[in-house]
């Protein structure tokens, strides 16, 4: 029978304090039955941590999926010159406009919000920014795609490459193994004229 | 342990504005850890497998749901876990998965040594939530207060499930350890 005021459980798992271990520890010592249960409970502990970890069958193999490519508006987001383009174009557009502004209405005379058509300004504004901003996306569009393209064809050629070191490496390994066997059977031939004609060969 | 969720943190971060290169350091340094919780819990490698991609998929689609970085392996364990229980409910609907003792033997054999065959087997006899919580416990490394976080139960839950498990795989594996560990 164990004792109550103790977690020898708790304990084996780590789960006491680093100040109350030492409490634990010296009842153990005077206690045999706690003893006793510790030392069954640190067994099964080290039977089960004894159990490996496997490794993973394959690589987690989703990194090329669709799902995993940023959408476009991340593609933007990310792309630092062409959110600082857009930022430009759209100061740049809001001076002009309130360059438009104040002609129409003139810098002495006060304020007449009547005489500018704001919504035209404000439509004319908005197509100047989403021109820009679509040529500059397309721009960075084609350089993303044909950097891609062009990783693309190095890793191919890389790969091209490799296996053609690989195969001339094995045509020469077989080669030589073609000499070999080549020059084993020569001296074999010789060994045995040698033998059928009762001549020594010389060391 | 403090580097490796210092890196965490950052790749996490890279990962939440849309880094994939980040987030695929990110998996290569989970991926074994969630792999072997599954292959325990549901006791056959390619369905592990699949759970592991599921879990990983799951995790980047709701990146921006974590709120606290730090927290980064108890809310991977939570997706883990559900994932994996959906799965075992689904496979045995008629099994209450709250404390039956009586698990039927996993079709894959893990390691051919003895020792590690009768861990295997006392692990296997013990109920899907007892084994969940020794697989976090003593494999992870989690303490009470995270598993109840992953698991979604009070800690006094969890104790008692660990506690009893222990109880049931002292039984079993004590006196194999006595000769197979020493």
């Amino acid at each position: 029978m164990i004792c109550s005021n103790v977690d020898l459980k708790a304990y084996v798992l780590g789960e006491v304090p680093e100040s109350e271990r030492g409490a634990v520890a010296a009842h153990v010592h005077e206690c045999a039955n706690c003893g006793e249960e510790l030392e069954r409970l640190n067994l099964t502990h080290l039977a089960l941590v004894s159990l490996r970890d496997e490794e993973v069958p394959r690589r987690i193999a989703f990194v090329s999926d669709k799902v995993f490519e940023p959408r476009w508006w991340q593609r933007i987001w990310q792309s630092g010159p062409v959110m600082g383009f857009a930022s430009a174009a759209v100061l740049a557009c809001a001076i002009l406009a309130h360059g438009v502004l104040a002609q129409g209405t003139g810098r002495a005379a006060p304020p007449q919000p009547t005489s500018v058509d704001t919504a035209a300004v404000e439509r004319r504004v908005s197509a100047e920014v989403n021109e820009r901003l679509n040529a500059a996306v397309s721009r960075a569009v084609a350089r993303a795609v044909s950097d891609s393209e062009a990783r693309q064809q190095q890793q191919t050629l890389a790969l091209l490459a490799a296996a053609e070191r690989k195969y001339d490496f094995q045509r020469k390994a077989d080669l030589a193994a073609v000499a070999s066997n080549l020059d084993i059977i020569r001296k074999e031939q010789t060994r045995m004229f040698m033998a059928s004609n009762g001549l020594e060969m010389r060391p | 342990m403090i580097f490796r969720e210092v890196e965490d943190r950052d790749l996490i971060a890279k990962a939440r504005r849309g880094d994939v290169d980040a987030y695929s350091i990110l998996v290569s340094r989970w991926e074994k850890r969630i792999f072997n919780y599954l292959l325990r819990l549901v006791g056959n490698r390619e369905e592990a497998m699949d759970l592991s991609q599921d879990v990983f998929l799951k995790a980047w689609q709701n990146l921006k749901k974590l709120e606290d970085a730090g927290r980064f392996s108890s809310w991977l364990f939570r997706i883990a876990h559900n994932e994996a229980f959906s799965l075992l409910r689904k496979n045995r609907p008629e099994v209450e998965l709250s404390g039956d003792p009586t698990v039927a033997d996993r079709s894959v054999r893990l390691f051919p040594v003895e020792l590690s065959l009768a861990v295997e087997r006392a692990l296997n006899r013990l109920s899907d939530d007892q084994r969940e919580a020794v697989l976090l416990k003593v494999y992870q490394g989690f303490k009470f207060e995270e598993m109840a976080e992953i698991l979604g139960c009070p800690v006094s839950t969890i104790k008692s499930r660990v506690y009893a498990a222990l109880d049931l795989l002292k039984d079993a594996l004590a006196p194999v350890g006595a000769r197979g560990v020493q």
